[in-house]
């Protein structure tokens, strides 16, 4: 977290560089050590560390054949939930990041394919495990994937949230299913994000989730050209109130989450032109970025580093 | 399905009942004799109550055909239609494999009324017939269906356990005779149990019945190629059903899952007001579980997800022994009650007829004591693997189920032989009327019905034939629906269907005679239009 120079010219995205003990996790998946990985998940201290974990084994390619093997011999509740991550990873590059009305009807099929393959391993390990944070989570992913509904998602949820209240990775997947472009609305999105934050202990990773609306609206009312939407006072105002109850406030522990968090508070007010107000949490960054919500609006590594220089010069 | 004629029956589950085997323990409990050469079962009461008794013959609704729907339910009507001014508490239900005629009085009451039930049934008052048919067509029509009443069919198919899901067809037409060969067949005092509570016989019965023969159960049909299974559509709630071998731990276990859905359903997620589930014996050695959650407004893909994990943690998660050791209990308390014997004497009856083992209290308790968590998670397993659930909305594909046949066969292949006809709403559909069946063609798939394979053909006088297939497919031949659909086309059908499974159907209302779908709008409209003028499907 040291500041870094003002001019830099590449962006680091690769987790593994951003959490350095991750890399001993990636290497033990590329080498089919399953009693390290095992370990690895024991050790971490908590769930939202362990939803990072998952996130990045998911993304190896490797992990595919490994995790089938370890099913296959064991099929541990952590074998299955990563199996079903990676399949759900799969699945979603096949849909891509288009909106739905780009996606072809063979693409679809294939894409609930291997949500229906995720989906059955996760029915399977919430039923030996009913408080398995990991499982319900990846459920709240194949619920909006394969349309399952909102009351579904929501019940997926809630089941999580009787063990887990505060889990950062399933109140960001909810809030997805919340919003418009998935059946909901603007004010069941902002007032989960509200409700969450305000339950949360200070200093937690929810506030961005009333960031991550802010955004989901400004992206949605961006047609041609960026909306206006993250520029009013009150948007900023609002950013920044929550920065102050998570990421500013001196209980916050920046875990793995804590790069997420602070890409989100820099994009949602750099966007809006808040340079100032963002310089802070891109100097916390450093080079450190992440996909969202830098990939919202072109490319993602040329959208942080334009608004991080304009942020070093303003603040 | 039971179909009550006056007030509740008394409904029997035997694993869940106690039953209580007299005769081969000695124990007193429940003794057997002859009435007439009808075995029957006696237990004594305390104190001096009413005489109760029963008289079950082993037939019902599953051995009638679709077209002759209802012949049991007439016999039965008729049978009673002496009594039906007196105060006597009395009743006769119809259910699917038996039929029970109850009383319940002075002993003088319960003779004379068992006498009249069989005088009636030796001799039929078939005078009655028009009007009991007629009685038979409002009972129907007012009678509320359960939210499992078309899994039957989907399983079944329109025959034998599957007619529990359609009209009773067979009165718009049965004679008179067909209704007196039916009695002479089938309510025969070698096809009969009678129950009685009370050390003895009481004097002045008569119950003398034609000799026959202990018809055995009917042969369960498939409609279904692959379970687990799942339909679309019906109430809004989510109802499942599936087939397990009889057993304690199977009725211990139905005990379990109702508990865990109303659990999870209604008091923890509140997505639901009703989740139950229940065990009936379907033949001698198989029962039928179904289970059913109603869903809250907004709350159905919660109640369809809720159901499905239920499911998942009984069969392949964590039952706990709490769960189990619950259920138990309350089946143990079923002990507690005075006059255990007599009690269970029509349980007990009932498994006499299906020819299913009787146990006595200690050894039912003794099965109840030895049932484990494994145990119930086999059952859980084996309902799992013959499930049928119908849930609202989209599929549930997604958790392992198969959607049960929509069409009886792909909308490609050689074109269907005989006279086509093409639909005068779409030029994507028709009909064709071949030597051996009706076909009908859309885009999404066809439907065939053979005529050596039709249940029933409903007659109208309007000229239309709607034929139904043993796998329940339904094709509607409408001649306002198709070009050039004229009488002589359409007399292969009338020629080729076996008249047994003709159903002459009234008049039709004008407005009920279906007309074409305007041709306007996109093909796929009018494509949408036609399906829903033509019913497609089962039913």
């Amino acid at each position: 977290m040291s500041p870094t120079a003002p001019d830099l010219i590449r962006a680091e995205f690769d987790r593994c560089r951003q959490i350095p003990s991750l890399v001993d996790l990636r290497t033990a998946v590329r080498g089919n050590d399953w009693d390290t990985v095992q370990a690895y998940f024991d050790f971490l201290e908590d769930e939202d560390e362990r939803a990072v974990a998952a996130g990045l084994v998911a993304d190896l390619s490797s992990s595919e054949r490994f995790l089938e093997h370890q099913v296959a011999a064991h099929g541990s509740p952590l074998a299955r939930t990563l199996l079903a991550a990676r399949y759900i990873d799969v699945g979603w590059d096949i849909r891509s990041s288009y909106t739905a009305e780009h996606v072809s009807r063979e693409q679809f099929q294939q894409f609930h394919g291997w949500l229906r393959r995720a989906e059955q391993l996760l029915i399977g390990v919430c039923a030996d495990e009913p408080a398995y944070a990991l499982a319900w989570s990846y459920r709240l992913t194949t619920a909006r994937g394969l349309e399952l509904g909102a009351s579904e998602a929501r019940r997926r949820y809630d089941r999580l949230a009787e063990h887990h209240p505060h889990h950062i990775q399933a109140q960001i997947l909810l809030l997805q299913q919340l919003c418009p472009k998935w059946g909901g609305s603007w004010e069941e999105a902002f007032g989960f994000a509200r409700a969450c934050l305000d339950a949360a202990p200070a200093g937690s990773h929810a506030g961005r989730l009333v960031v991550q609306v802010h955004l989901e609206r400004w992206l949605d009312d961006s047609d041609d050209r960026p909306s206006d939407y993250l520029r009013a006072n009150e948007v900023r105002d609002d950013v920044l109130a929550a920065a102050d109850r998570s990421v500013r406030h001196p209980d916050y522990r920046p875990g793995f989450h804590w790069v997420g968090d602070h890409n989100d508070f820099a994009g949602a007010l750099s966007l809006g032109g808040h340079y100032r107000e963002a310089a802070p949490f891109f100097r916390t960054l450093g080079d450190k970025a992440t996909e969202y919500p830098w990939a919202y609006y072109g490319d993602r590594e040329v959208q942080f580093l334009k608004h991080r220089r304009r942020a070093m010069a303003k603040g | 399905m039971t179909q009550q004629t006056d007030g509740p029956a008394a409904t029997t589950t035997p694993e869940g009942m106690p039953t209580v085997d007299g005769a081969s323990t000695g124990s007193g409990f429940i003794t057997s004799t002859e009435v007439d050469r009808i075995p029957t079962l006696l237990a004594p009461t305390s104190g001096g109550g009413p005489v109760t008794a029963g008289l079950y013959f082993r037939v019902g609704a599953a051995d009638e055909t679709l077209a002759t729907a209802g012949l049991t339910h007439l016999v039965e009507h008729l049978a009673l239609h002496r009594h039906g001014v007196s105060d006597l508490h009395y009743n006769g239900s119809t259910a699917a494999t038996h039929t029970h005629f109850v009383v319940s009085g002075t002993p003088e009451e319960v003779v004379a009324y068992l006498n009249g039930v069989c005088a009636s049934l030796r001799d039929l008052p078939v005078e009655r017939l028009a009007t009991e048919r007629e009685i038979l067509r409002t009972e129907q029509a007012g009678r509320g269906r359960g939210p499992n009443h078309q899994l039957p069919l989907w399983r079944y198919g329109a025959r034998g356990y599957g007619l529990a899901s359609y009209p009773e067809y067979g009165t718009l037409h049965l004679t008179a005779d067909a209704v007196r060969d039916w009695a002479a067949t089938w309510f025969t005092r070698d096809n009969a149990v009678l129950w009685m509570t009370g050390d003895t016989v009481p004097e002045g019965l008569d119950l003398t019945l034609p000799a026959g023969r202990r018809q055995p159960l009917p042969a369960p049909t498939s409609a279904l190629p692959v379970t687990p299974a799942y339909l679309t559509g019906g109430s809004g709630g989510v109802v499942l059903d599936g087939i397990v071998r009889r057993s304690t731990a199977a009725a211990l276990f139905a005990e379990v899952l109702g508990r865990a859905l109303f659990t999870d359903l209604r008091q923890k997620g509140g997505y639901s007001y009703t989740a139950d589930c229940g065990y009936h014996p379907r033949d001698t050695d198989h029962a039928t579980i179904t289970a059913y959650a109603d869903a809250l407004p907004q709350k159905q893909d919660a109640v369809v997800g809720g159901f499905i994990d239920v499911l998942a943690r009984l069969r392949a998660g964590t039952i706990d022994q709490a769960e189990l050791d619950s259920a138990r209990t309350k089946f143990l308390k079923q002990y507690e009650i005075p006059d255990i014997g007599a009690a269970s004497l029509p349980s007990y009856a009932l498994n006499m007829l299906m020819g299913h083992e009787n146990l006595t209290p200690d050894e039912h308790r003794a099965q109840l004591a030895a049932v484990t968590v494994e145990d119930l998670r086999d059952v859980a397993r084996e309902l799992y693997d013959s499930a049928l659930i119908q849930v609202p909305g989209r599929g549930v594909d997604w958790a392992g189920f198969t959607e049960a046949p929509q069409w009886s066969g792909p909308s490609f292949g050689p074109e269907p032989l005989g006279t086509v006809h093409r639909s005068r709403a779409s030029d994507a559909v028709s009909l064709a009327v071949g030597r051996e069946a009706v076909t009908l063609s859309t885009p999404r798939g066809r439907i065939a019905v053979r005529y050596d394979a039709c249940a029933a053909m409903r007659v109208f006088p309007d000229g239309a034939r709607h034929l139904i297939g043993f796998d329940a497919f339904v094709v509607e031949v409408e001649p306002t629906l198709y070009a050039k659909l004229t009488p002589d086309r359409m007399a292969p059908i009338d020629a080729a269907v076996p008249a047994a499974a003709v159903v002459p159907m009234p008049e039709r209302d004008p407005d009920e005679i279906p007309q074409p779908a305007a041709r306007r709008g996109g093909l796929k409209g009018r494509a949408l239009g036609m399906l829903r003028s033509l019913r497609p499907g089962r039913g």
